[in-house]
Formats: C-alpha cells, sequence, structure tokens
C-alpha cells in the first residue's frame, strides 16, 4: 500500500499544472489551417504562405483595396504609356528592408528578372514573362515593358508571387525572409508556430501590435478547443462551421463572416464519355440542391452562385434561376441523353470538411436521379496527383480559391477538361477592353457561356468563417486578395480576454546530440559488462536489419504516387517551373544513386534536406523529439507507476475481489482506443472543467510548468491503455513464478505469500515487463501520432503524417528509419536487462 | 458469469448485428437528412442522429459488420500465411528459419501505424488496404508462435515414434505438430482479432480505413470530434462500441488461456 501511496503522490507532484503566466496584450495569436512549406512567397504556390508573409513581411509594388481598386504600395505612383504597353513606376523614398538596406530600383529590377528567369520557381512566371523589358531609369524609377496591352498587369503586381525582395537575402526567404512590410521575422518552430515582430524601422504607419503568432491547427476539434480555451486571439478561416454557434455564444468570442474568393464547384470532368455530354452535364447540374449542401456541409454559412463568379463582386449577375433544383427534369434530360437507367461515376474528394461533407450530400442528391456515385476521399497529394495532373476523375468538389480565376476555364488541357474556342475569345476581348463597362458586359458574357456549356456543377461562395477576440479592432479582412491585414489591429480597451502562454520561437536541435551521447555511453557500458563479442553479435543483427528496413522504406517511398514538386507548387505553376524544383531538391538522379545518397548521408548523420521546409531533417527531427521524446519518456514512466503496483496488487491477491476488480479494469483499459479516450480527456477536463489547455504546445522555452500541463492530458491518453497492458503483463508473470518450485519452497519455508513474491517472484517476473516496456517507448514515439493530432502537439508522429501529405518523402524516410532504429535499439537494451536480472542467460549468449 | 461466457455474449451481439445489418438496420444508413440532424437521443434515434441526419443506432450496426469483418479478414489471412511459414521454420531449421524469422523481425521494427500509413499512401486508403495491413502485421505473429510452439513438439517422443515410422516433415507438420497447435494459436488469433479491431478504428480514424459512404466506427468518431460540445452521444457511441468489441474479444481471449491452461494441468 505505500508504494501505490507514494506513486500517486509523485504523479500528483508532476502532473500538477502551474499558474500560466498572462501574455502581454500587444501580442496576437493567429490560427491558421495549414502551415506554409516555406517562407518564400516568390517561389511556390502556397496560399499558406501568402497568410503569413504577404503584407506583413513582404510588399509589393501594388495592392488590391477592399473595393477592388489598385492601390499604390512600394509604388507611389506609376504613369501607363499611350499603347498601353509600358509602365513607369516612381518607388516610395526611404523604403528600408528588415535587414537595414534601403529599397532601390536596383531591388525592383532584381525581383522582377528572377521571378521570370530560367530558373525561376515562381508560380506566377507564365503571366508574369509578359514582361520584356525592365529597367532602372532612375536611383527610385522603373520601367517595365509589355508584349501587349494587359488590363489585369497592375493586379498581377499587387500578388504575393510579386513582392520586391532584395539581392543579398534573396536566397534564403524560404527560411529567414527579409521584405519591407511592417512585421519582421521572428521564428519558426516548425509543426507548430511562426512568430513576427514588429519592424520598427516601418516607412509607413508602423503596426500597433508588438508580436504576431501564427498556429497551425489543421484539426477542427483542435481549433475549437483552442478558441476556447484562450490559446488564440483569431482564427480567420475557421475549419468547423457546425460550432460557430457555440463559439458565438462565448462572451469572449464574436464571429466575423465575410465573403472570400472561393467558389465551391462539383468539377466535372468533360473529356469523353457519358460525362461529354453537356446534357448530362446539365442534368447534375438540376440535381443539385445548393441550399441543402450549404446547410449540410456548412451550416448555413455560404451563398449559392450559378457560374463562376463570386456574388460580393460588382460584375456578379445571378444565374442560380438557369440551373434550379429539379430532379424531375434531371431524369428527363438523362433519359434524353440515353442513360434513363442511371449511370455510375466516381467523386473524388480533397479533405476538407466542405468537400468531404458535401460530397456525401451530393452523392445521395445524385442518387435521387439515378446516378450513383462512388466516394473516393483522397489527400490533397493524391488529388493534385490524380485528378488535377493525370485527370483520372468523373466528379470531384473543390473550392477555388484564388481572385478573378474566371480565366482558368480558358486553360488549355485543365483539369475538368473545358475547351471553348468561344470562351477563349471571350478572355482576349476582356484582357482589351477599353473601359470598365467594356469590361462588365463581358464579364457578364463570361459567366452566362459558363452555365450555357454547363461546364460544372457551380454550389456556393465561400466565406471566411472569422473567429475572434471580441476586443480586437481595426483588423481588415481584405478581399478580393485573400489578405487580413494585420498592421493596424489591436486590442480595445475594456474586456480584455484571459490569455494563455505565448508561444516561445526557439527551436533546439539539442535532442538528437542527447540520443548520440547516451548510445555512445550504453554501448561503452556494454561492452564492459557483456564483453565484446556479443555486443559485436548483437550489433550485426541490429545492423542488418536497420539496412533491411532502409531497402523496405525506399522502396515504399517510390512507389508512393504524387510528385513533391508538383504538391509544393500547387495548381497554377507552370512545368518549368516544376521542372526547376525538381532540379533544386535532387530529385533528377538514378533511383539506386539516389538510394546509396540517402544511406550514406545517413551514416554521416545528415539525413538530408526537408522538401517542404527546406531545412536539414536532422534539424526537423530534433525539434520534434524535444516533444516527442519527453512525452513517451514521461508516459512509460506514469503507465509503471500506474500498471506495476496494480499488477503486483492484483497477484498478490489472486482470486481475491481485489484482483477481480483489477482485472476488468485491466482489461477495459486494453480495450479503449487511445484517442477515444483523448477525446474525452479533452472534453471533460479541457472544455468542461478548463484545467488544462486543449491542445497546443508553447514549447520548452516557456518554462517547466506551461510545458508541463500542456502535455499533461496527452500524456494520461497515452499511459493509461499501456498501463492497462503493463498491469496484465506483470500479475500473468508474477503468478506464473509463484507456481514456481523456488517460490513454493520460499513458502515452504515459512514465508508469507506477499514476502515470498517480494522476495523471490518480482526479481523473476521482470522478464516480461521488460519486454513490454522496451516496445513501449518506439511504439509511443510513432503510435501517438493520432493522439498528437487530437491535441495539435508538433510531435514526430504528425511530422510524419504531415510529410506523407506532403509528400515530404526525404521526411518520411528518415524518420522512419529513424523509429525503426529505436525499436530495434530497445529491444537490444531489453535482452542486455534480461541479462542482467538472469545471469545464467548472460553466460549462454557471452560463451 | 466467467470470462468466456461473458465475451461470447458481448461478441455474439456485435456479429448477430452486423450480419443483420447487410439485410435489415433500423433506417437507411446512407439516407441524408438535413433536417433531422444532431438529434438527441430518443425513441425513434435510440443513439442520436449525426451531422447529415443518419441514424447512429444503424450506422453502429453496419459498422459493426465492416469492423469485424476488416479485422477478420486481416487476421484471418495472416494466419493462413503465418502458421505454415512458422511450421516451416521449425521443420526445416537452418538458414530457412533464420531468414524467416529475420523478415519478421523486420516487420516488428516498423511501427504498426506508420506500416500502415505507407501502404495507404502507396495503394490508396480503402478497406482491402486496411486488410493488407493488418495481414501483414501478423504474420510474423502467428509465424514467430507457431515455430516456438513446433520446435517444442518436435523434441517430444510422439515426434520422434512418427519420424521413425517414416513420415517426412511435411507430413509430420500437417499431422502431428499442427493439431497440438490449435490451443495456443485460438487464444491468440483472439488477442489479434482484438487489437486489430482497434489498429481498424485507427486507421478509420485517421481516414485510411474504408471510405464514405459505408460507415466505420473509426470516423464516426473523427467526424464527431468537432460536434463534441453540442452533440456528445456522437462521440459516446461509436467509442463505446470499439471499446466493448474489443472487450468482448479480450475476455474470449482470456477463457480460452485459461481453458487451455486447466487443460495442461489436469
Amino acid at each position: 500500500m505505500r508504494l501505490l501511496r507514494h506513486c500517486l503522490l509523485t504523479l500528483l507532484v508532476l502532473l500538477l499544472p502551474l499558474a500560466v503566466q498572462a501574455a502581454s496584450r500587444d501580442t496576437l495569436r493567429v490560427g491558421l489551417q495549414l502551415e506554409p512549406p516555406n517562407l518564400d512567397p516568390t517561389s511556390g504556390a502556397a496560399t499558406a504562405t501568402d497568410d503569413v508573409v504577404y503584407a506583413t513581411i513582404f510588399e509589393g509594388l501594388t495592392r488590391i483595396a477592399a473595393d477592388g481598386t489598385i492601390r499604390p504600395l512600394l509604388a507611389s505612383g506609376w504613369t501607363l504609356s499611350d499603347d498601353g504597353r509600358s509602365y513607369l513606376f516612381d518607388l516610395r523614398p526611404g523604403v528600408h528592408f528588415h535587414d537595414g538596406s534601403v529599397l532601390t530600383a536596383e531591388d525592383v529590377v532584381f525581383s522582377l528578372t528572377r521571378a521570370i528567369g530560367p530558373t525561376s520557381t515562381n508560380a506566377q512566371m507564365q503571366a508574369l514573362r509578359a514582361i520584356t523589358q525592365i529597367t532602372a531609369t532612375g536611383p527610385l524609377q522603373v520601367r517595365i515593358d509589355l508584349a501587349e496591352r494587359d488590363s489585369a498587369f497592375l493586379t498581377l503586381l499587387s500578388l504575393g508571387d510579386a513582392v520586391i525582395v532584395s539581392r543579398a537575402t534573396a536566397d534564403a526567404l524560404a527560411t529567414s525572409p527579409v521584405g519591407t512590410g511592417p512585421f519582421r521575422f521572428a521564428g519558426w518552430r516548425r509543426g507548430d508556430a511562426v512568430t513576427l515582430e514588429r519592424f520598427d524601422g516601418y516607412w509607413g504607419r508602423p503596426a500597433r501590435l508588438s508580436r504576431l503568432v501564427f498556429r497551425f491547427i489543421a484539426d477542427p476539434n483542435g481549433a475549437y478547443a483552442a478558441m476556447r480555451a484562450g490559446d488564440l486571439d483569431l482564427f480567420p478561416d475557421f475549419p468547423a462551421p457546425e460550432v460557430l454557434g457555440q463559439l458565438a455564444a462565448d462572451p469572449r468570442l464574436k464571429l466575423a463572416i465575410t465573403p472570400s474568393e472561393g467558389e465551391v464547384i462539383l468539377a466535372i470532368n468533360q473529356r469523353q464519355g457519358p460525362l461529354a455530354d453537356s446534357r448530362v452535364r446539365r442534368a447534375i447540374a438540376l440535381s443539385i440542391d445548393r441550399q441543402a449542401i450549404i446547410d449540410g456541409s456548412m451550416y448555413g454559412y455560404g451563398t449559392p452562385i450559378g457560374s463562376h463568379f463570386p456574388p460580393h463582386s460588382p460584375d456578379y449577375i445571378d444565374l442560380t434561376g438557369l440551373t434550379p433544383h429539379g430532379p424531375a427534369a434531371a431524369r428527363r434530360l438523362l433519359a434524353e441523353a440515353g442513360y434513363g437507367r442511371g449511370l455510375d461515376l466516381t467523386l473524388k474528394l480533397p479533405p476538407p470538411a466542405y468537400a468531404r461533407r458535401g460530397g456525401e450530400i451530393v452523392a445521395a442528391q445524385l442518387a435521387a436521379v439515378g446516378i450513383r456515385a462512388r466516394i473516393v476521399n483522397v489527400e490533397w497529394s493524391a488529388w493534385l496527383d490524380e485528378v488535377y495532373k493525370r485527370h483520372d476523375f468523373d466528379l470531384t468538389i473543390v473550392s477555388h480559391a484564388e481572385p478573378f480565376d474566371y480565366a482558368i476555364y480558358g486553360r488549355q488541357d485543365y483539369y475538368f477538361g473545358y475547351e471553348s474556342p468561344a470562351y477563349r475569345a471571350l478572355l482576349t476581348d476582356l484582357k482589351a477592353a477599353p473601359d470598365a463597362a467594356a469590361r462588365h458586359r463581358i464579364l457578364g458574357d463570361l459567366q452566362r457561356r459558363l452555365v450555357d456549356d454547363a461546364v460544372n456543377g457551380f454550389l456556393y461562395q465561400f466565406p471566411h468563417l472569422g473567429v475572434q477576440d471580441r476586443a480586437l479592432t481595426d483588423l481588415w479582412v481584405n478581399s478580393p486578395n485573400q489578405v487580413v491585414d494585420y498592421a493596424a489591429a489591436h486590442y480595445g480597451a475594456g474586456d480584455a480576454a484571459g490569455a494563455g502562454p505565448s508561444s516561445a520561437a526557439a527551436g533546439d536541435g539539442w535532442g538528437i546530440w542527447l540520443l548520440w551521447g547516451a548510445l555512445v555511453l550504453l554501448l561503452g557500458a556494454a561492452i564492459i559488462g557483456f564483453g565484446p563479442s556479443y555486443v559485436l553479435a548483437r550489433l550485426s543483427v541490429l545492423a542488418g536489419t536497420l539496412l533491411g528496413a532502409t531497402l523496405v522504406i525506399f522502396a515504399l517511398v517510390q512507389v508512393v504516387p504524387g510528385d513533391p514538386a508538383t504538391v509544393m507548387m500547387g495548381l497554377n505553376a507552370s512545368p518549368e517551373a516544376i521542372e526547376n524544383l525538381h532540379r533544386e531538391l535532387g530529385l533528377t538522379g538514378s533511383i539506386p544513386a539516389r538510394y546509396l545518397d540517402w544511406v550514406g548521408g545517413l551514416l554521416r548523420g545528415d539525413f538530408g534536406i526537408s522538401y517542404t521546409y527546406r531545412v536539414p531533417v536532422a534539424d526537423l527531427i530534433g525539434e520534434r523529439l524535444s516533444l516527442s521524446l519527453p512525452l513517451a519518456l514521461l508516459s512509460v514512466l506514469l503507465s509503471v507507476m500506474i500498471g506495476l503496483p496494480a499488477g503486483y496488487l492484483a497477484a498478490v491477491r489472486q482470486g481475491g475481489w481485489l484482483d477481480g476488480v483489477l482485472s476488468w479494469i485491466m482489461r477495459v483499459g486494453i480495450a479503449v482506443p487511445g484517442f477515444w479516450l483523448a477525446i474525452l480527456l479533452v472534453l471533460g477536463f479541457a472544455l468542461g472543467l478548463g484545467w488544462f489547455a486543449a491542445g497546443g504546445f508553447p514549447g520548452w522555452a516557456a518554462g517547466p510548468g506551461p510545458a508541463l500541463s500542456a502535455l499533461t492530458l496527452p500524456i494520461l491518453a497515452l499511459a493509461l491503455p499501456q498501463a492497462a497492458i503493463l498491469a496484465r503483463v506483470a500479475r500473468g508473470a508474477l503468478i506464473e513464478t509463484m507456481h514456481k518450485d523456488f517460490v513454493r519452497t520460499a513458502r515452504a519455508k515459512g514465508l508469507s505469500r506477499a514476502q515470498a513474491i517480494r522476495r523471490h517472484a518480482l526479481p523473476n517476473a521482470l522478464g516480461p515487463v521488460l519486454t513490454v516496456l522496451g516496445l513501449q517507448v518506439p511504439f509511443l514515439l510513432a503510435g501517438g501520432a493520432i493522439v498528437e493530432n487530437v491535441f495539435s502537439l508538433p510531435g514526430l508522429g504528425r511530422l510524419v503524417l504531415q510529410a506523407i501529405a506532403q509528400r515530404d518523402l526525404i521526411v518520411v524516410q528518415s524518420v522512419v528509419v529513424l523509429l525503426v532504429g529505436f525499436t530495434v535499439f530497445a529491444s537490444l537494451l531489453v535482452d542486455m536487462a534480461y541479462a542482467l536480472v538472469d545471469p545464467r542467460l548472460r553466460d549462454g549468449r557471452a560463451a | 458469469m466467467n470470462a468466456l461466457r461473458a465475451g461470447l455474449l458481448l461478441t455474439g451481439v456485435f456479429v448477430a448485428a452486423g450480419l443483420l445489418s447487410l439485410v435489415w438496420t433500423p433506417h437507411d444508413v446512407t439516407q441524408v437528412d438535413i433536417g433531422a440532424r444532431l438529434l438527441a437521443p430518443s425513441a425513434a434515434h435510440p443513439f442520436g442522429t449525426d451531422h447529415l441526419g443518419r441514424d447512429l443506432l444503424s450506422m453502429i450496426q453496419a459498422g459493426a459488420a465492416v469492423s469485424l469483418s476488416v479485422s477478420l479478414l486481416g487476421v484471418g489471412a495472416a494466419l493462413l500465411l503465418g502458421v505454415p511459414l512458422g511450421l516451416l521454420a521449425a521443420a526445416r531449421g537452418g538458414w530457412v528459419d533464420e531468414a524467416l524469422m529475420r523478415t519478421g523481425d523486420l516487420v516488428f521494427a516498423f511501427p504498426w501505424l506508420m506500416l500502415a500509413i505507407l501502404l495507404a499512401a502507396t495503394l490508396g486508403p480503402g478497406a482491402s488496404n486496411a486488410v493488407l495491413a493488418i495481414a501483414i502485421l501478423n504474420i510474423p505473429v502467428f509465424a514467430r508462435l507457431t515455430r516456438g510452439e513446433a520446435r517444442r513438439l518436435w523434441q517430444l517422443d510422439f515426434v520422434a515414434v512418427a519420424r521413425l515410422a517414416g513420415k517426412g516433415k511435411a507430413r509430420i507438420s500437417a499431422e502431428h505438430i499442427l493439431p497440438n497447435l490449435s490451443g495456443p494459436l485460438s487464444v491468440q488469433a483472439t488477442i489479434q482479432f482484438s487489437l486489430a479491431l482497434l489498429a481498424e478504428a485507427g486507421l478509420s480514424y485517421v481516414g485510411l480505413g474504408v471510405q464514405p459512404p459505408a460507415p466505420s466506427w473509426g470516423r464516426m468518431l473523427a467526424d464527431a470530434q468537432t460536434l463534441i460540445g453540442t452533440a456528445p452521444w456522437l462521440a459516446i457511441a461509436p467509442g463505446l462500441a470499439i471499446l466493448l468489441a474489443v472487450f468482448g474479444l479480450t475476455l474470449i481471449g482470456d477463457g480460452l488461456a485459461r481453458h487451455l491452461r486447466r487443460g495442461e494441468g489436469a
């Protein structure tokens, strides 16, 4: 009993949530669904990059105002030549980059030349190549010549892809971005947060907030919990419409729902087969009940659209009446086209909830007119590969988030396969449109054309589902440029909400070195203790397993469909930019050469460079291990503290009521899915009682108190099922040894049952317990991935899940090899521990 | 009531519910009815309805068929492949034994979730790939157990008698070794079946298991997560279903093991 009491006391002290210090109210903590792969907006097309760095760190020559007009930014003004092909920009004087250098015309020439150069990975390279010449005509004056008149050129310059960077810092933008904006880069803890600080040398009105922290939480539950727990002040695009009502009821929060540029469409692959028939496509459009989809998948947030155009634009015309919900008409059209008996189609759905939920409703609506849509859920990388690139789909649901993206319907061989010379002619007319009235008329024609040809099912306009701290004011959600302007944001006086710990930016890579050190020490001890031949034999088995593992992993990873470069570059990338990226990532060599490269690197301790983050994989792993290793070890510790005493008690009282009760608890503990336990813990202790943060990790730099507090629930969720397993194994092993002769002899000598167990059975029963323990650490390191997801912790398991989704294959390879190494090494440790417990074994093997 | 009987009863309920779902469920599980969504438990919907207005009881019932069959197929395939491999390793010994056991070690060295995720990324998510992942992970379990037990049996007198009678290794394995393995194998298979149920739930939870509209317990939990504040029954019922199904199998495993021990002791 004393043992148990000690364990419980230690447990309490360890897990006691310490007071959390409040963050000052000039920090804004923003939740984003997607983490940017890198922080350079001029390479790749990840909108997640723009969400963090555009208009905060980086600025372009122009910007788009809320009313859609173009305003000056780094250019104070411009003139256009009469033929519309030559712009003369005057630059704003006194603009400084964050490294202290001054913005000059040279920087503009450099930035745009770099964007269209032969090795460019700029997603807008194709469009920017309309530029024929860029000349610095003065220290603060630039002339840009175009191949032809382009009414959208100033808009193009306002995109994140066309921001101005300096030559000195251009090569390192991916990891340490330097721009001219009101905030400068302060730190990035990968998988968790990017921190920006106010730039005091800003040319314009300085930002009112001193610090911006972007935290990345894709999981709707994590996002909800973080908002409720006060860990975040703003979530501009909240991932779960179903809980907005609950969030709005929270007195500290308010909703900010604004229209976005995202048209959600049911895209139809119209290359061949039944879907090439416009009657079938029209039947699909007619079978759709837009309001039911909005209600069902978006909980009523969203505006129905009849064509591919945002309703908040002055050029929008409401065409929803042309394809009303009409199942009867749809059936007639299908019969007319020869599909009266129905039709089998596949509906491929990307991960976001709007697509997955909307897809189930669309499938049900299609079924009502006789179209059997088979749902296939795919990851983004698979969607890009199968749907976007290889056109292997019939139907898909996706939101087209880019502004002015009606131009995609004019593209050659775009994923849904719409080829219309008439539409392309309209686009050409639009480019040459002399005035706003002409533009307005042509934009109307474009919208009508898409409905007449029944190109896609047009569902609804996606809203920005913003949730924010009530005290936060002057936050300008910019549209149509997908930008939230943080420069003027601040907290109003009054009922400021209590804030949790602020994220620290520093990442540390000590974990991996600690590991190597421990390894060498252990091996040294093993050689002294067991003799070199025993250790050598074990090491050769270990090396063989690891070599086999590298081969298996590498082979598996080679056949994973989906190209990392395509995933990184997104929807708008040109083939040339993707080719350049391939070369940059070293993906052009032969397969054996790449394998040898990789294994050679592993032996030298070089795990390669992450494709997405562009930092050494070893650094990433070190960062994640600094969370995952303590998490796994503490979980094992807790499971031992609960499991061993429980197993011991049950064994001592074998057959008694205590044993009965404990045995049933153990069985239940084994049967509980860890992630379900995690969800229940969040419900009870984070949302209900509010004792712990519901997710996220403040970093060890925030001090052991907040860090351990954040890990408490995850540790419980991981440890309790393990404790049940351990207790069962311990009980079984103890009972078995108790029936051995030497224990019987001990009892015959006159020892009590408990004494016999403690002195004789316990040491001998440790073997199976050690085996289970040895497997627990690697199991928890990797298998914690699902629990890490529930709590949105930046751990090792989640790194792999994320890396697979982004096709960051080098990270996948290296982490899995590392985990295999852990497992093999742990079993080596267990064997050596066995030998220590039972010297007969050691002598037998060492001989 | 003893463990074995309780386990059989519990598992029987799930099997019966699953089988019944093939021909009848209280409501159509693919029927989307937005008007009836997120209803609290009532007489019409004993477990309530989900975010698309589907009846939770029906989904759990149909989910039982999916979860049980995926796990059963995975473990069954592993038995069919693992046991012969184990018999082979024990009968041949030498390099065959070494190679098979090292390969098993290799599979054991992989964290199961990582292996399953890699497989799903390669072959695409779906029920058949969940079966494959479960099978691959379980083959070495059965191979190892079979080999260990078989090696012990090979030392025994009755096998020596059979060898003297001129029977070949394959025939001895089939006629004398295998029948004696049924006890430990059935205990292990029950345990692996329960673990496979947990693994299947985990895979569906991360979206790698059976695909919608086919219901699955793991995905129901994933769907329920964000709604847990407004509709807690969504997260309770599927979680309990997983727990009880695994629990039932654990009880059977325990009961079988005790039965076996008693048989040996006698």
